[in-house]
């Protein structure tokens, strides 16, 4: 069994279902990008994967690390390993960078972090995705530039060491420089054993991260599903070609 | 401990209303006030009332407590407030008696801090240039029951083109039901002088009824700077409080004032803050959480009595429960004060379906060229954050305990008080604990 396994799931809101039947397995270590147009149901599958109550699973489950997770509270998920780096990430007004990443650290351990341990621990990463020293006494997205939240995002799954990421368009509103730094600390915690689901409009992040598998979803179905070739495919000729395919399969 | 407490009877409360002798016929006129006006009703708008309907008046009095000669003496609430801190001056005073009164041999010359009435006798000259100057014993019934029968209170003094680092601090403790406190502070920080005087009100959970009618005067005397911070915790006990605060500042001389309310069963303050004169300068930010069944009536003026003159004004309030909470800030600019600039913002943060918060800003302005705002909002926790929150790891409590921290992190920063900071936010994480089913079932209803 793969380390994350979704399982044929039926998701949906109080209007319609959105997501009929997804599956899709990752594992530590493995890169997967998942693409489709929007409003295709990404990050809803994000949502749910990291249980966001206001959708309702209907069918199917979701089983991490061997454990079925589908009821579990997002606490918990996240300390199991889970992480999600948001496409609209959450303000949190008067709570600093640091307090924040401190606080999520030690939601992660049985005992506080030491003050030592937790400063050189940020101070590599920050290093590492060259965030500037100002950055972490800032309310956390108060008032940030879209980049900055998206580099807000993957400071914190530095910090929390998860085992799968799934990342939700952290490529859009990075700047090409920030695409690389961001790209490079993913790669950094990839090979520390991180596998991802990589949810993206295009090639440029894909071209850093190279990915294993690629999956697209249309209207809440997983329909075509391969290596990165499909990557190029899409660039060039876009979605029509699946809408067909999909059309034609249904006869 | 009952033991120890003398009861002053209405019979012998003659001693009580003499006082310094420099205001005995004051006295007698402002007790003759307090026993012919009614008890007041505040209401407003036709929706908002704060009565006293249910205070037994009668059943309270001024009680007296011996002197201690320590810290460890002290009754607990004060000693955990006080900590090991070291200040210009500490007075606490206990029902109606100064218990303890402690001044630092470090003080700059002509730096005074001693119990009010010592200071009648002392330096009666200075005590009559400001006594009663802001708040006067005719503005209502309270007033006048404080004019007439303070005892003890404190009394700080900065004299001209002295800065005091530590802090000179005055503590009102109520530990027992049946209490009426009337307790005075009277605070002065000369010309070209810095200061920061703190008021604390503080109880342990009492189990029935008792008053605090307090008249605080705090005076900023030309370009000096004095930082005021005011604190009201009187714990779970049915302690009602109607108290008038006011902090005149001179010219070009600059106040800081943050009032914090962190308990009381019934509340009703006056907090003013005067710009008497050009190039006074003030900042007023304070903040409010109210649990329980409490009630909480402020009404802050920031009032321009004088042209060139700055104010701002930041007040953040959280209710939880079935409490109540108005908060009432107006502006005013009177005539002839031109080239006045002001604004005054007010932030509530809704924790209960049950709780109420009202945030009132107005303005009165009679000049023109002056700018004057204001604003404010009222908000509730969002789930959003919650779960943004929760997907680190951090529990739906301590989420919305973090939240609830952030929303107050701007003013608890200000303080600019470690050890104001420490307790506040101490206090609000202990009554977010005790709220929190509720707070998380209210989230969770949006
Ligand atoms: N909480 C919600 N309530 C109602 N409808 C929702 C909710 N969340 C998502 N939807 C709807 O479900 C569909 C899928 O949305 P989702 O955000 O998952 O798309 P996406 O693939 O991430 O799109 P994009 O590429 O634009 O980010 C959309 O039609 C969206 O409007
Ligand atoms: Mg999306």
């Amino acid at each position: 069994m793969a380390d994350l396994e979704i399982i044929n799931l039926h998701v949906r809101t109080e209007e319609r279902e959105i997501l009929h039947g997804v599956s899709l397995q990752v594992n530590k270590g493995e890169t997967h990008a998942l693409m489709g147009p929007n409003g295709s149901g990404k990050s809803t599958l994000a949502n749910v994967l990291m249980g966001n109550d206001t959708y309702e699973v209907t069918e199917g489950q979701i089983i991490f690390n061997g454990e079925d997770i589908t009821g579990e509270d997002p606490e918990k998920r996240s300390q199991a390993g889970l992480f999600l780096a948001f496409q609209y990430p959450a303000v949190i007004p008067g709570v600093s960078v640091a307090n924040f990443l401190r606080m999520a650290v030690n939601a992660h351990r049985d005992e506080p972090i030491n003050v030592k341990e937790f400063r050189d621990k940020l101070k590599t990463n920050m290093d590492l995705l060259t965030v500037p020293r100002e950055f972490t006494s800032r309310y956390l997205n108060d008032g940030f530039s879209g980049g900055e939240k998206k580099r807000a995002e993957i400071l914190q799954m530095a910090m929390l060491e998860p085992t799968i990421s799934i990342l939700d368009e952290t490529d859009s509103g990075l700047d090409i420089d920030a695409l690389r730094v961001v790209s490079e600390g993913v790669n950094a915690l990839r090979e520390r054993g991180m596998g991802s689901l990589i949810i993206t409009h295009y090639q440029r992040i894909l071209d850093y991260i190279k990915p294993d598998f690629v999956h697209i979803l249309l209207e809440g179905r997983i329909v075509e599903e391969g290596g990165p070739e499909l990557v190029a495919k899409l660039e060039e000729h876009g979605y029509d070609w699946i809408r067909e395919e999909v059309a034609q399969r249904a006869g | 401990m009952p033991a120890e407490q003398t009861r002053i009877s209405p019979a012998d409360a003659g001693r009580t209303v003499a006082g310094p002798s420099a205001i005995a016929s004051d006295r007698k006129a402002a007790l003759a006030a307090y026993e012919s006006a009614p008890v007041p009703t505040w209401r407003r708008s036709g929706f908002w009332t704060t009565t006293l309907r249910d205070l037994d008046l009668e059943s309270l009095s001024p009680r007296e407590y011996p002197a201690v000669s320590s810290r460890e003496e002290l009754p607990q609430v004060v000693r955990d407030a006080i900590g090991d801190e070291q200040y210009a001056g500490l007075i606490v005073q206990r029902g109606a008696s100064v218990i303890y009164t402690e001044t630092s041999a470090g003080n700059p010359d002509g730096v005074i801090a001693c119990t009010l009435e010592q200071a009648f006798d002392q330096h009666p000259e200075l005590v009559a240039k400001y006594y009663g100057k802001r708040v006067s014993s005719e503005e209502g019934k309270f007033t006048a029951a404080n004019a007439a029968m303070w005892t003890g209170g404190a009394f700080f003094y900065v004299p001209p083109d002295t800065s005091v680092e530590q802090p000179f601090q005055v503590i009102n403790v109520i530990d027992e039901p049946g209490v009426a406190q009337y307790g005075r502070l009277l605070a002065i920080v000369d010309t070209s002088g810095k200061a920061t005087f703190r008021e604390f009100d503080l109880a342990p959970d009492i189990d029935g009824q008792a008053l605090h009618a307090g008249v605080t005067e705090v005076f900023a005397r030309p370009n000096s700077w004095a930082k005021v911070k005011t604190l009201q915790d009187w714990g779970a006990g049915e302690i009602f409080d109607v108290s008038t605060k006011r902090v005149e500042i001179a010219r070009d001389a600059h106040a800081r004032w943050f009032p914090v309310h962190l308990g009381g069963h019934l509340t009703k303050q006056t907090l003013d803050i005067v710009t008497a004169e050009r190039g006074a300068d003030m900042r007023h930010n304070g903040l409010y959480i109210t649990q329980g069944n409490e009630h909480l009536d402020l009404f802050t003026t920031d009032l321009h009595e004088s042209g060139d003159t700055t104010g701002d004004t930041v007040w953040k309030g959280a209710a939880t429960g079935s409490s109540k909470a108005s908060y009432e800030g107006l502006i005013e600019i009177r005539e002839g004060c031109q080239n006045s600039h002001t604004y005054l913002q007010t932030h509530s943060l809704m924790l209960s379906k049950e709780a109420k918060v009202d945030a009132i800003p107005s303005l009165i302005v009679k000049t023109d060229d002056v700018s004057a705002s204001h604003g404010g909002t009222v908000g509730e926790v969002d789930e959003n954050q919650v779960f943004y929150m929760r997907t680190r790891g951090i529990s739906r409590e301590d989420a919305i305990r973090i939240l609830v921290e952030g929303f107050f992190d701007p003013v608890i920063g200000g303080f600019e008080d470690e050890r104001l900071e420490q307790l506040v936010r101490q206090r609000i994480a202990g009554k977010l604990a005790e709220a929190s089913e509720d707070i998380a079932a209210y989230a969770a209803t949006k």
